[in-house]
């Protein structure tokens, strides 16, 4: 389906509603021939997109010329008008009269049993490099634009042109990194990926296209690490391509013949150069999609801090999105050239088609479910869920909320946040956990530091601090929860009431989260807790949070042995008065569920 | 945008500094001086927030 966006998305693992807006295209597809006599009579020209605006299309045009279907698109916001109809002309010529202006958008309804996300990346734009010049002269161009000129079927039929005089250059000079690997508050911190390779393509073919051209490359570092790239970056040495160690730091224009004269520090020389060059492309780098927030709230998908959709696990699960039955290929996950696309969404491809042939799906029994009679219909599980797994409860109608058992992840922030106790999480119930408590606080408990540690990062931070031989106390304890998430305001009270002296909750950072955004309710929790324990007179630095990552082992380590220190610091007068205190606590708490559970009866 | 400038304090070296901070929209925080992330967010006083 062509020319049409996702409207909205429901349903589950298996049982997706998707609703599709078919776009208007005001010719049928079916019918259209592409003899392209509409679009010689139209008397409308607007910047060919597609082209990069160098030449230009008409309102009704072929997006490309291997666009699929091969028929013709009426662009009705350049069209001189159809309500009433003030040109017309395009339809008067069509002989198959397949040109419809009252065509209007469709909304299509399809069942799908998965998704796949594969809706690319977008282009790094480098006006905000206003030292390269790019919107100040004309023979300054980026790599994308580079692209259709030297293609067979672009603006100048392969003519590779300058624009200043429509004159062929005789040398080129490429900057790379333009808007990557910048951590100076412009562009992106992270790699392109692709820009190094595309360079080193250009190169080779502007020195086939014209032997004797004299081509140089300003880089920081040249990346050709995929099978083959080297061998292609040292032919481009050998044609004669000049690669100068060196990001020029100001770029100005002759005059006279719109050269453009380049400043570069040459780090492999340590020496100032100047390069006088007759036109110039900036390697631009990638971005994610500017206008890919919808997919990722229809789909609830999250992303890591460059912008780019977080995988289920880097090493497991690479194609896997956090939601069931979601799969991500492409750039849409990072920056990747056509090869690791096409071998990312073969494997979307196969990860889908292992479902789809099953026709079910095993979950893990970890899911949570709900205690109807405990259940008061506030709604905040719902609110809650990352993975909008749990149908709303109705007060009115006295519905307790529904779980979406093939749609839960388990993380358990529902069971966390729930003040009724209605919601309880397979295998890590709450009787579980306060048993655990209870049994690392029953001996000496003044010693220990009692540690909630989530399964995916913080606990097997603990992991990695072991395996690498690490030291830490050994009065540390731990508690494995799936999230931190689930973490409830209960335990750590109890622990405090139990006479733990410190209590760490620890979990992914935000960007690893392994229950798309689970973390910022442990976050906000910590903050009500801490404001609790303060109005309580008990010290908040006796709660701590840390959030530490499966690979950092040390961190791990260390925010044990600093721990350590702080648990020491806790007088035993201190614990006494807290352990009375949060026993008035608990009784009071309580009480209130009892009166609540009464008043419901 | 809906950020506020707020007071946190540092749970493990005691640093207190004020921020913009965007309640609905949780972020990671980490304390400028040791690293942690005790970052407490303060209670707000009467007042004191400014957009
Ligand atoms: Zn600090």
């Amino acid at each position: 389906m062509t020319n049409s966006e996702v409207e909205s998305v429901s349903g589950f693992v298996g049982n997706f509603n998707v609703t599709i807006r078919k776009k208007a295209r005001y010719v049928d597809p079916d019918e259209c021939t592409a003899c392209a006599e509409c679009a010689n009579i139209c008397p409308v020209a607007v910047p060919d997109e597609y082209q990069q605006g160098f030449s230009s299309r008409k309102a009704i045009y072929m997006p490309f010329p291997q666009a699929v279907p091969s028929a013709y698109i009426l662009d009705m916001e350049n069209c001189l008008g159809n309500n009433p109809i003030a040109c017309g002309k395009c339809a008067d010529v069509c002989e198959k009269k397949c040109i419809n202006y009252d065509d209007q958008d469709e909304l299509i309804n399809i069942e799908a049993g998965v998704i796949i996300v594969a809706t690319g990346m977008d282009v790094y734009d480098p006006t905000e490099y206003d030292e390269y010049g790019y919107t100040r002269f004309d023979n300054v161009i980026t790599s994308m634009e580079f692209e259709r000129l030297i293609c067979a079927g672009g603006p100048t039929e392969g003519h590779f042109i300058r624009p200043s005089d429509r004159k062929i250059p005789k040398s080129i000079g490429f900057i790379q990194c333009v808007g990557s690997r910048s951590r100076n508050g412009r562009g992106n911190p992270y790699c392109s990926n692709i820009c190094c390779m595309n360079t080193v393509k250009d190169t080779l073919l502007l020195c086939d296209h014209y032997p004797g051209v004299e081509a140089r490359v300003f880089y920081m570092d040249m990346r050709a690490f995929g099978k083959g790239f080297e061998d292609l970056y040292m032919r481009s040495r050998e044609e004669g391509v000049k690669y100068v160690r060196g990001i020029p730091g100001d770029v100005s224009e002759n005059d006279e013949n719109k050269n453009l004269v380049l400043t570069v520090e040459n780090t492999t020389t340590g020496r100032r150069e100047i390069h006088e060059l007759e036109m110039l492309v900036l390697s631009q780098g990638v971005i994610p999609r500017q206008d890919g927030d919808q997919i990722k709230r229809l789909l609830t998908l999250s992303t890591t801090s460059d912008g780019f959709i977080m995988e289920s696990h880097p090493k497991l699960k690479p194609v896997d999105a956090p939601t069931k039955g979601v799969y991500i290929a492409g750039c849409v996950e990072s920056p990747k050239d056509v090869k690791d696309s096409v071998t990312q969404a073969s494997a979307a491809a196969a990860r889908a088609s292992i479902l789809l042939n099953a026709g079910k799906t095993r979950v893990e029994a970890i899911t949570s479910h709900v205690e109807t009679d405990k259940c008061n219909y506030c709604g905040i599980c719902a609110d809650v869920c990352p993975y909008n797994a749990i149908l709303a409860p109705d007060r009115k109608a006295k519905r307790a909320p529904t779980i979406i058992q093939a749609a839960c992840a388990g993380c358990g922030a529902c069971a966390a946040e729930c003040a009724q106790d209605a919601i309880i999480m397979r295998h890590f119930r709450d009787e579980q956990i306060m048993a655990q408590i209870e049994a690392i606080l029953e001996v000496e408990p003044h010693k220990h530091l009692l540690t909630f540690a989530c399964n995916w990062c913080s606990y097997a931070g603990g992991d990695n601090a072991g395996t690498a031989r690490l030291q830490y106390p050994t009065t540390s304890r731990l508690i494995r929860t799936m999230c931190s998430g689930r973490v409830d305001e209960k335990f750590v009270l109890h622990a405090f009431r139990l006479g733990a002296p410190m209590v760490l909750v620890s979990g992914c950072h935000f960007a690893d989260c392994h229950y798309i955004n689970a973390v910022h309710w442990t976050q906000k929790r910590m903050d009500r807790l801490w404001n609790k324990l303060d109005k309580l007179k008990i010290r908040p630095d006796r709660l701590r949070l840390e959030w530490i990552s499966a690979a950092e082992g040390q961190k791990f380590a260390k925010v044990m042995r600093e721990l350590e220190n702080s648990v020491r610091s806790v007088t035993m007068e201190e614990m006494e008065y807290t352990m009375k205190i949060m026993a008035e606590e608990e009784n009071r708490i309580l009480e209130k569920k009892l009166k609540a559970a009464a008043k419901k009866v | 945008m809906a950020q506020k400038e707020y007071d946190f304090k540092c749970l493990n070296c005691g640093r207190e500094y004020r921020a913009l901070y965007d309640i609905k929209n949780v972020t990671e925080r980490t304390c400028p001086q040791c690293r942690s992330n005790s970052v407490r967010r303060m209670p707000e006083k009467k007042g004191a927030a400014k957009t």
